[in-house]
């Protein structure tokens, strides 16, 4: 489990559909990604604070749903390099 | 010390609304405290679970719809939301007060799915995405443990007392190693922790 933040809540975890190795983290400091089912992980959206929770589409593996603590919803279009708030 | 404490953070809350900088941003949909996000199996509509209920979207999140899960208790905090990797119309909720419900089509009724649980504090549904009949769900305080269904919550049955931590998340996941076989991964409030679904 190298790369996440130590000693801190997972919130939130999602999988992709099309690739199981490929996994989300949701934690107070951002949004977490491994490609290797958790071998390894590096934060993605640099800007994400406080997610709560994330969801995979499960018919698009790039896209990627997050939500901060109060709600706040952010969309990703490639797999969690970009974000675009959605309201 | 501790009343201080309190007392302090009201008084900053005040003086952030009178200064108009109070978080609000969802105060209007009525989500507050997030636990849970999925997506039905078609990819067309998000479930979000919090501590204000269920709400659906079907524009990518930009607008929320409550879903109102049970007459009986009007106002439950939904922990976890699953959604069945092949239908569509099939979704569990698990929630703090009154364990786990499910539609089966697509979250327009619900019914209680709670027999064999030892107590209705849901903190992780996982639903496996070979044998969606199958789930686990975490269960806290009262009956506190892993349960597991192959009926898709007909019948509940206690397997595993968990993982150590508050939990926070469940999910099972279908690792591609040479072995093969389920994980089971939870959040909880000391990391990402997995286990083989051995149970």
């Amino acid at each position: 489990m190298g790369g996440l933040p130590a000693n801190r809540t997972a919130n939130g975890f999602a999988v992709s559909a099309a690739d199981p190795r490929v996994m989300y983290v949701a934690m107070r400091d951002g949004l977490f990604k491994s490609v290797n089912a958790g071998e390894t992980w590096r934060a993605v959206g640099s800007g994400l604070k406080d997610v709560a929770a994330v969801a995979v589409n499960p018919r698009k593996p790039d896209e990627v749903y997050v939500s901060t603590t109060d709600g706040v919803i952010f969309r990703s279009r490639d797999g969690g390099a970009t974000w675009q708030r959605q309201q | 010390m501790h009343q201080w404490s309190r007392a302090s953070t009201a008084l900053l809350t005040v003086l952030m609304l009178l200064a108009g900088i109070a978080p609000s941003s969802f105060a209007a949909a009525g989500v507050e405290h997030v636990h849970a996000l999925a997506m039905e199996a078609e990819g067309r509509i998000l479930f979000l679970g919090a501590h204000t209920g269920l709400f659906r979207s079907e524009d990518g999140g930009r607008s929320w719809r409550k879903v109102p899960l049970s007459t009986r208790h009007p106002h439950l905090d939904v922990m976890a939301v699953v959604a069945d990797p092949k239908d569509p119309l099939l979704i569990y909720a698990g929630t703090h007060e009154a364990g786990v419900f499910r539609s089966e089509d697509g979250g327009t009724t619900w019914k209680e799915a709670n027999a064999g649980l030892g107590g209705l504090d849901i903190h992780g549904l996982a639903i496996d995405p070979n044998v969606p009949s199958k789930l686990h769900a975490v269960v806290r305080e009262k009956g506190e443990g892993v349960y597991r269904t192959g009926d898709r919550g007909g019948k509940w049955v206690r397997v595993d007392d968990g993982p150590a931590g508050e939990v926070k998340v469940l999910a099972s996941v279908n690792i591609p190693t040479g072995m093969g076989g389920i994980y089971l991964y939870a959040g909880t409030a000391e990391g990402l922790q997995r286990n083989p679904d051995c149970f």
